[in-house]
């Protein structure tokens, strides 16, 4: 308390400094600037929507949601543990693993003030409360814009290390160099003695006891699974980014983010795909068109559908997720995975030889699996407006179920 | 147990597989990705690279007026490595390594200095030219004298490691001492200007002490009181023994009058 009430003074002088070097109207022109931007994303969207008013519905494929595991497993197995947990803050619903969509960012529009004065109540007590809250809100925007002009003061340090960088912005693969994997510290292997020497092959040597990862094979492992990443985006696959490790969580759901791929932070719960109609079969599933527009229409004909399965896994601590990639062989998966000096590079398709436990590391492959995914959706979106798709998209024919036998169409009139 | 697990590597031969069946009906997408970019061989053992030791001198060679660089390569074992030897990785050795052991064994206390280990794009190795031991953007320390000297190995003709040690040492104890006086400097002007900075570490530990000394000085009065008595209860006069005990400060203060 006493830290806020001490910053909360720091601003008040602060303010007084700047207003009297006269550095009034930056908040305001700040505010236009992002009523501008807002005003041509609006026409932007508008102008798609004359573009392509409705891409025929017959092109269609499959998406899926791997979701509710997660949360099934806390609400069954752990609610007594939930019970004696302390409240945490809200946390962003994309965290709750529960979201079947990637949200869709929407334009905030500041509660404006000319409601509140256009409404006359009768009653004096309301209309005083009103005043109060009518000064609260100028007292807090007045807050926030001292808070704004305080952090547009000082100099800015131009080569600190924020951590939060590779997170907020993830490098692309053409933009990974050795110096940077250096940095990341994905060159630290484990001790020699667990080593498995099925990784010799990415050893460059041994520092102090402790075996050094090639960041030339690294590079090169990383751009090819980027490359698969982004292949497989561009041909409409299911991507599923899996890190499990505590601290991934945030930089697994960027990545799925930016691939419009699903993730998994928590525990895989064994037999999801080799049991996946007991285990998924309550989770949605839509038909969606090329451009990624759901298709209500199809909503019964996916009634009794086995439960989808990824096109591809990417995994970032293969060593607890042994079942994760096992199902994967079994259901034949193709997999990326990180693996260490210790890890069994056969567990995966496309192993990265990299250090797993360092968070920069993981986060930093993990964003560059996710800028590969996101360029290859670009890709696919670019081919969609144009009518053109990368795989061969189904026909409405052999999604659609006789509604009396529960057979497909097209089976029986090839029959 | 003990074989080799194929089923992640060959997923596509699976998949072609399984369609040429007719298990699956339709091919996968990913079918001709991983076509196109096939998994790396993981499992073909290949030499690992075998590091040397390379030192790099400047030398005037016979038949030259100029100082030349020579490269010197640490000589091989003569017996050859064991087979089962042969595809383990090797130990990585640079030149500093023995500047840096020696250097921080005769300065331990540098190792408790702090010191940053992060860098954010790893380029800060550019920025850096130890032809002088200051470098921007980096901190004084152990590590700068290590490279000031390979630095000097490498480049100054006919340069031995001792004399490049001393070297980079004065030049590293000249700054450690201008940072002192820097610091002392700045104390002085701060608090010339009025600044406080409270009790010094000593003024702390003499303080401490006093408490101490103090305790002890209670004890040990009453400890030789204890003894007295128990002395006057011996001797045979319990009275004076009790009566001592229960008058002590009056008694002590009548015996002082009496010595005034």
């Amino acid at each position: 308390m006493t830290s806020m009430k001490y910053s909360t003074d720091l601003n008040i002088q602060v303010d007084n400094l700047v207003d009297v070097h006269g550095l009034k109207g930056f908040v305001h022109e700040s505010k236009q600037r992002v009523a501008l931007e807002a005003s041509g994303i609006r026409q932007a969207r508008q102008k798609f929507k004359r573009t392509c008013p409705q891409y025929p519905p017959r092109q269609t494929h499959l998406q899926f949601s791997l979701t509710k595991m997660i949360v099934r497993k806390v609400c069954m197995r752990q609610s007594r543990q939930l019970l004696a947990l302390s409240r945490r803050a809200p946390i962003s619903s994309r965290f709750q693993s529960t979201l079947t969509e990637t949200p869709v960012e929407t334009l905030q529009t500041p509660p404006t003030e000319s409601i509140t004065e256009s409404i006359k109540p009768e009653n004096p007590l309301t209309e005083m409360v009103q005043a109060q809250s009518a000064a609260d809100t100028a007292q807090d925007s007045a807050l926030d814009t001292r808070r704004s002009k305080f952090h547009k003061l000082g100099t800015k340090v131009k080569t600190a290390y924020h951590p939060e960088d590779v997170l907020r912005n993830p490098p692309k693969p053409s933009q990974v160099t050795l110096e940077l994997l250096l940095a990341s510290g994905t060159h630290m292997g484990h001790s020699t003695s667990r080593w498995n020497p099925q990784n010799s092959r990415y050893i460059f040597g041994i520092r102090e006891g402790v075996h050094m990862i090639s960041l030339d094979q690294t590079a090169a492992y990383l751009r090819r699974a980027a490359k698969v990443v982004e292949e497989v985006a561009a041909r409409g696959g299911l991507i599923l980014f899996a890190g499990t490790r505590d601290g991934q969580k945030r930089a697994v759901v960027k990545a799925a983010e930016l691939a419009k791929g699903y993730h998994i932070f928590e525990r895989w719960i064994p037999g999801s795909l080799t049991n996946g109609q007991q285990i998924l079969g309550h989770c949605e599933t839509r038909v969606v068109n090329a451009l990624d527009q759901e298709l209500p229409d199809f909503k019964q004909d996916l009634a009794d559908r086995p439960s989808l399965k990824p096109d591809l896994v990417v995994c970032l601590n293969p060593l607890e997720n042994a079942v994760l990639l096992h199902e994967c062989g079994v259901n034949n998966v193709p997999t990326i995975g990180i693996i260490d000096t210790d890890a069994d590079p056969t567990r995966v398709t496309y192993p990265i030889p990299s250090n797993d436990d360092s968070l920069r590391a993981t986060h930093l492959i993990a964003g560059v699996l996710g800028r590969a995914g996101e360029a290859g959706q670009l890709r696919r979106m670019k081919m969609a407006e144009a009518g053109q798709t990368t795989y061969k998209p189904i026909t409405a024919a052999e999604l659609r179920l006789d509604p009396f036998t529960g057979l497909n169409l097209s089976d029986l009139a090839k029959k | 147990m003990g074989k080799i697990n194929l089923t992640a590597l060959r997923v596509r031969q699976t998949a072609l597989g399984q369609f040429a069946s007719g298990k699956t009906s339709k091919l996968p997408q990913w079918v001709d990705v991983i076509g196109e970019i096939p998994p790396a061989e993981a499992l073909i053992r290949t030499r690992p690279p075998q590091h040397q030791l390379v030192q790099q001198r400047m030398k005037t060679v016979a038949g030259s007026s100029k100082p030349q660089v020579v490269f010197q390569v640490q000589e091989k074992r003569r017996a050859p490595k064991k087979a089962s030897r042969l595809f383990q990785p090797v130990e990585l050795k640079y030149e500093e390594d023995q500047l840096r052991t020696e250097f921080f064994r005769d300065h331990p206390w540098e190792l408790a200095r702090p010191r940053l280990l992060l860098e954010t794009t790893g380029k800060d190795f550019e920025h850096y030219d130890w032809s002088r031991i200051q470098q921007p953007g980096k901190r004084l320390d152990g590590e700068s004298v290590v490279q000031r000297q390979l630095w000097l190995l490498n480049n100054v003709p006919e340069m031995t490691k001792t004399n490049a040690y001393d070297i980079a040492r004065r030049e590293f104890y000249r700054l450690r001492l201008k940072e002192d006086v820097e610091r002392r400097v700045a104390v002085e002007e701060a608090e010339a200007y009025g600044a406080e900075f409270g009790p010094s570490y000593l003024d702390i530990g003499m303080k401490l002490e006093d408490v101490q000394y103090n305790k002890w000085v209670e004890w040990a009065r009453q400890s030789a009181q204890v003894q007295d008595q128990r002395q006057a209860a011996l001797a045979g006069a319990p009275e004076l023994a009790d009566e001592k005990a229960t008058t002590e400060p009056t008694a002590e203060t009548d015996e002082a009058e009496a010595t005034q």
